[in-house]
């Protein structure tokens, strides 16, 4: 169908948005990764990340984004579905519960978890009463603590909307061909809801895996995750652009590969739902 | 026939209220073996919630359910022989229409792949669907899914079979073949089916036994004819068909009066002089000459309805509904005979006076209210 001139023209803004601030800086990346200092072509950049020191750092942040990512998961799914079952009134409660750590911008968040966590934090001034301590800051346990409190609500909420969706007539009517409640878990709301859990896992992964923030303030610096890094020859000490693109680039593709492999098992299955004879 | 089965279901005494408002009060009621049995009543009538207290999706505040003799009133829905037909049919979106009416068996870990695919064929074939097995749920017209629904139900081989409106959402044609369908696979299965609806056309078509509910209670229970021919009170006549329901006086047994005339009836044991209702279906009565009918009155208005004429008489103050096949002109003066075995006569209820009087009827009302029955409670 042909689209009238205004039609067209309304797309334009998005555009100009795009290729402003989404294709240009990817090309100034890919150009910054395969450059030196003196604009010439080199793969220097990608071939110095496959010294043992940034694989290892690549290693340790899909380490623990997985991690982050997996405790959400076990967090959210069992909340998503008592919500969905709860009466609409506390639904709506439960969920406006779920949306107000995210109204608070995460710096806060994060900072508030320092005095938390901290040796001479809140946790520990309540242990020290019975003359315990627990050093807690500066662990990979605090990192993954700070991005599962920030990121958890990613998780809760596409699962939520899925799960809300699931009619309760279909949990009658696996009961009434014989499913226990395990059964209907398992026969009815897990594959009814794997959508949500994908798209959740992928907007947990994501932010959990390139995050620099958390990883400095609950870190405190004693290893480095690849957003750390990144951020270090941009902003840092020692500026690289050449080199922090590569790390940027890799960083991106593996997001890439490790979200077609999540859509690849959502995509089959619907392809299979919605083959006809 | 049914009654000489074996009971099957025993509801004693069951009572159901949901936030303080009485939905089933005191309900007792018997189902037997190869049983095709129909709740009827208006929407709000607790013939769902039977229905549901049968099934084990909700459990009764008071009295007992029994199933082959034995209390299940803390059995889930699980454990139950029983499978349900759900109103809006219910099918899982996330599978196709093989594994829909697989489920059961996977449920009941049938591990012989040959023997699920089967016993699925043989289902689709009774449904009239065959060949359907890879199409996906939400490629299919609500007849189908209604197919498909019933076929899941049916193959774990239940006892009972409920089905809770389940030809509401068709169109007219559809619904009249699916009755017949639905009827013959009862006799077919031996299984029994206890169906609910608000359509007493359907009810009388399809049932061994109907039961007539109305505010949480049970106003008959009955053969359709029984229903039909001898309703026990204003309420059931009523709503069963058309009727014309007049009050009157027994003056002796087989001697009514009513609307000045004494009438002569088949009807007998209610003493002398009792007050009591009289019911007249309208298919009943026979228009005569004016001078020679035993009772008169002014046509008030005529409607054609294909097969035959609903006329609306004026006698004396009270509106009669007529079927005729024979044409009359509004405001013409005729002649009405009834004949003894046309007189139905009851005990006087509490809902004497509220039922079968035509002098506010109107088409578009009746339509307005069964619009209204369409959203089950």
């Amino acid at each position: 169908m042909k689209k009238s001139f205004l039609e067209r023209a309304s797309a334009y803004p998005h555009i100009v948005w795009s290729v402003l601030f989404i294709i240009a800086p990817l090309i100034f990346v890919v150009y910054y990764t395969f450059t030196d200092a003196d604009g010439a072509f080199t793969t220097e950049n990608i071939a110095r990340l496959f010294t043992s020191n940034y694989v290892l750092i690549f290693v340790n942040s899909v380490c623990l984004a997985l991690i982050a990512t997996v405790i959400c998961l076990v967090i959210a799914y069992p909340l998503a579905y008592i919500f969905s079952r709860m009466r609409e009134k506390w639904q709506r409660i439960m969920i406006l519960l779920i949306m107000i750590p995210l109204w608070m911008n995460f710096l806060i968040t994060t900072y508030s978890w320092m005095t938390i966590l901290e040796d001479t934090g809140i946790i520990n001034s309540i242990l020290s009463v019975f003359g315990l301590s627990v050093h807690m800051i500066n662990t990979p346990g605090a990192v993954v603590v700070g991005m599962v409190f920030c990121f958890l609500p990613y998780m809760i909420l596409p699962i939520y909307t899925v799960m809300s969706g699931i009619d309760e007539k279909l949990l009658e009517a696996a009961a009434d061909l014989g499913c226990s409640g395990w059964q209907r878990l398992t026969k009815v709301v897990m594959p009814m809801s794997l959508s949500g859990v994908i798209s959740g896992i992928t907007m947990v992964f994501v932010p959990s895996i390139s995050t620099f923030y958390i990883s400095q303030k609950l870190g405190g610096g004693t290893f480095q995750l690849i957003g750390d890094t990144i951020e270090s020859y941009f902003v840092g000490t020692a500026i690289n652009y050449h080199f922090g693109a590569a790390l940027s680039l890799v960083l991106m593709i593996l997001i890439l590969i490790s979200m077609a492999v999540m859509n690849h098992y959502t995509d089959a299955e619907e392809t299979e739902r919605r083959r006809i004879k | 026939m049914s009654m000489n089965g074996k009971k099957l279901i025993e509801l004693r005494g069951i009572t159901k209220s949901f936030d303080g408002e009485v939905v089933l009060d005191n309900i007792s009621l018997d189902i037997y073996e190869d049983e095709f049995i129909t709740l009827l009543g208006p929407s709000g009538c607790g013939k769902t919630t039977t229905l549901r207290i049968i099934g084990g999706f909700e459990s009764p505040d008071s009295g007992d359910v029994f199933f082959d003799g034995v209390r299940i009133n803390d059995t889930p829905p699980y454990k139950r022989h029983i499978n349900t037909v759900f109103q809006r049919y219910a099918l899982f979106p996330h599978l196709n229409v093989y594994e829909n009416i697989a489920f059961g068996l996977r449920v009941a870990k049938v591990k012989d792949d040959e023997e699920i695919s089967n016993r699925v064929r043989e289902m689709l074939e009774m449904v009239n669907l065959k060949g359907f097995e890879r199409r996906h749920v939400t490629t299919l017209s609500g007849g189908q899914q209604q197919r498909v629904a019933i076929a899941r139900a049916l193959i774990n081989k239940p006892r009972v079979l409920l089905l809770d409106e389940p030809l509401g959402a068709l169109d007219l044609k559809l619904r009249k073949d699916m009755q017949n369908e639905l009827k013959n696979m009862q006799k077919r299965t031996g299984i029994t089916f206890i169906y609910v609806t608000h359509d007493q056309e359907e009810a009388l078509s399809m049932s061994d036994t109907v039961v007539v509910m109305n505010e949480g209670s049970i106003m008959q229970i009955g053969t359709p004819t029984d229903i039909y021919n001898e309703p026990k009170n204003a309420y059931v006549a009523d709503f069963i068909g058309e009727s014309n329901i007049v009050d009157g006086v027994m003056l002796d047994d087989f001697s009514v009066k009513m609307s000045g005339q004494t009438f002569v009836c088949v009807d007998k044991g209610f003493g002398k002089n009792t007050p009591v209702d009289v019911v007249v279906r309208p298919e009943d009565v026979d228009v005569v000459a004016p001078e020679s009918g035993m009772l008169r009155g002014k046509v008030t208005s005529v409607t054609f309805k294909g097969v035959h004429y609903e006329v609306i008489v004026d006698i004396g103050g009270f509106k009669w509904m007529i079927q005729t096949t024979d044409y009359v002109a509004p405001d013409a003066v005729i002649g009405i005979d009834i004949e003894p075995d046309a007189i139905h006569i009851m005990n006087k209820s509490e809902y004497s006076g509220m039922f079968g009087d035509y002098s506010s009827f109107s088409d578009e009302l009746d339509a307005l209210s069964e619009n209204s029955e369409e959203e089950e409670d």
